[in-house]
């Protein structure tokens, strides 16, 4: 019954009160009939309420007249009314329609390019070069190839082991795994020696092929030659070959800077300011003034693509610009204090620099005490491996 | 009435539902609240605080007050609303 309920709301019912004495032979003629009558209800007199599907209501209302029964509709209901009630409403089916067909269109084309790059390696340029390979936002799904695309790229760059795109909804992602440099072919025609790039106590030395120049202990400057290109034999005289072989030697990095007692600060007051625009590709909206309120601060830009569902990427991003009020403070510090900060950024600094930080051997810090401030020397002593090629001039 | 029951002591064999095979109604009330009669012949009064209704074997009295048919089909009918009390008219042969 509940199922013939429901499927009567699709098709349309009337809600229909009978006023007259016979409504229990009304009833019973319905019945034997077979017209589906459901939530009857006597209202206290002579009236009763009930619902009537749309297509039995003529001969509910042929039944009605025979028995003398005035018949009224209280209330339509159903979606053939209540589409009913909308055609008079264009606009909004107009609208309605027109929302649904660009949803529908939109989804035919890409409009978020996704690049993942394994282990978050960065590939130069790799964007354009996809973009220029075809897979641009806003273009059609049906006409990228994805093997066309992977083909293109992976003729025109070397760097990549193997790419994959995968259509996502409107959401197109690109992964990328980065190739191994190519190991170097020595070229053994070309007669070289290796010459020092930086300069150093040497500590150790290996060499292949070619004449060790230098000692274990030596101290070398950059320019020197470390393994000359040739080698000496007790008949064969002089032959000229590639240099090659490791030299270790110990490097120092040094840095000096003077810290001033007074330093002037900056930090965040904790204020922050939100603004937002509308972005479609390159026309956006603003909602609020540019510039913000505060007179130093920090700015940060976060873009969220708008998107139906969890795949289905719109053209439209909003922006969130959030603004972080700075303000300046000035602060002196004791000389110990200014001693420690001094090291700790030029700790930092030269860190970023050595390559492999398990090779540093010795840490040096010197701090001089001078009037205003205190000068702060670091160094640090690395061994590593120097040396490049360089070719003989004959 | 003879063949009647020659039927009936087969279905009583192979247990069939009694109102499948006789006009007898079912009642089955849940709660005090509803009310279902399966079999039915017709509704003889209907008032909100009354209904009778009719049956092969006999009329059913239902004493209440905010009374509904909430769904009638050809052969069953739920009453709904606060039921008092239910009366059965047997009759005579």
């Amino acid at each position: 019954m509940f199922i013939k309920i429901i499927f009567s709301y699709i098709l349309g019912f009337l809600k229909v009160s009978i006023e007259g004495y016979y409504i229990e032979r009304f009833i019973n003629i319905c019945k034997n009939k077979k017209i589906t009558i459901w939530n009857l209800k006597r209202n206290s007199g002579i009236s009763l309420l009930l619902n009537v599907r749309v297509k039995e209501f003529k001969e509910v209302c042929k039944i009605a007249k025979k028995m003398g029964c005035k018949i009224k509709i209280k209330s339509k209901k159903g979606l053939p009314f209540l589409l009913n009630r909308y055609k008079k409403r264009k606009i909004f089916i107009i609208l309605l329609l027109f929302v649904a067909i660009t949803i529908a269109i939109s989804s035919n084309f890409v409009w978020n390019v996704d690049i993942l790059i394994d282990n978050n390696e960065n590939l130069e340029n790799i964007r354009e070069d996809i973009e220029n390979a075809g897979l641009k936002t806003g273009k059609l799904k049906s006409k990228i190839s994805t093997k066309e695309i992977i083909n293109k790229i992976r003729l025109e760059r070397e760097d990549i082991a193997w790419m994959g795109i995968e259509l996502k909804g409107t959401n197109a992602i690109v992964k990328l795994v980065k190739a191994d440099e190519k190991p170097e072919i020595v070229d053994k025609n070309e007669y070289c020696n290796i010459v020092s790039n930086k300069t150093g106590i040497i500590t150790k030395i290996n060499v292949q092929e070619g004449t060790a120049n230098v000692k274990v202990g030596d101290t070398i400057k950059t320019g020197d030659i470390l393994i000359n290109g040739w080698m000496e034999g007790k008949f064969t005289g002089i032959r000229y070959v590639h240099a090659r072989g490791e030299i270790e030697a110990k490097v120092w990095y040094t840095k000096n800077r003077k810290i001033p007692y007074k330093l002037t600060d900056t930090e965040y007051t904790g204020e922050e300011e939100n603004k937002y625009r509308i972005k479609f590709g390159n026309f956006e909206i603003n909602f609020s003034k540019k510039y913000s309120k505060f007179k130093i601060y920090d700015t940060i830009e976060t873009e969220n693509k708008i998107r139906l569902f969890s795949d289905l990427y719109l053209p439209i991003s909003i922006v969130k610009t959030t603004y972080k009020e700075k303000k300046e403070v000035k602060k002196s510090y004791t000389v110990e204090e200014t001693k420690n900060i001094g090291i700790k950024e030029l700790e930092e600094e030269l860190e970023k620099e050595i390559e492999n930080k398990d090779n540093i051997v010795n840490k040096n810090i010197n701090t001089y005490e001078e009037e205003d401030g205190v000068q702060v020397y670091v160094t640090y002593e690395v061994l590593e491996n120097i040396g490049t090629n360089e070719k003989i001039v004959f | 009435m003879e063949k009647k029951r020659k039927t009936n002591k087969v279905d009583k064999l192979l247990e069939f539902p009694k109102e499948v095979y006789s006009n007898e109604p079912k009642i089955a009330v849940t709660g005090f609240d509803e009310l279902i009669i399966e079999n039915f012949k017709g509704i003889l009064e209907y008032e909100e605080f009354f209904v009778r209704i009719n049956t092969y074997i006999g009329i059913i009295n239902i004493n209440g007050y905010n009374l509904n048919l909430e769904n009638m089909t050809n052969d069953d009918l739920k009453v709904k609303g606060k039921i008092e009390s239910i009366e059965f008219e047997r009759i005579i042969d």
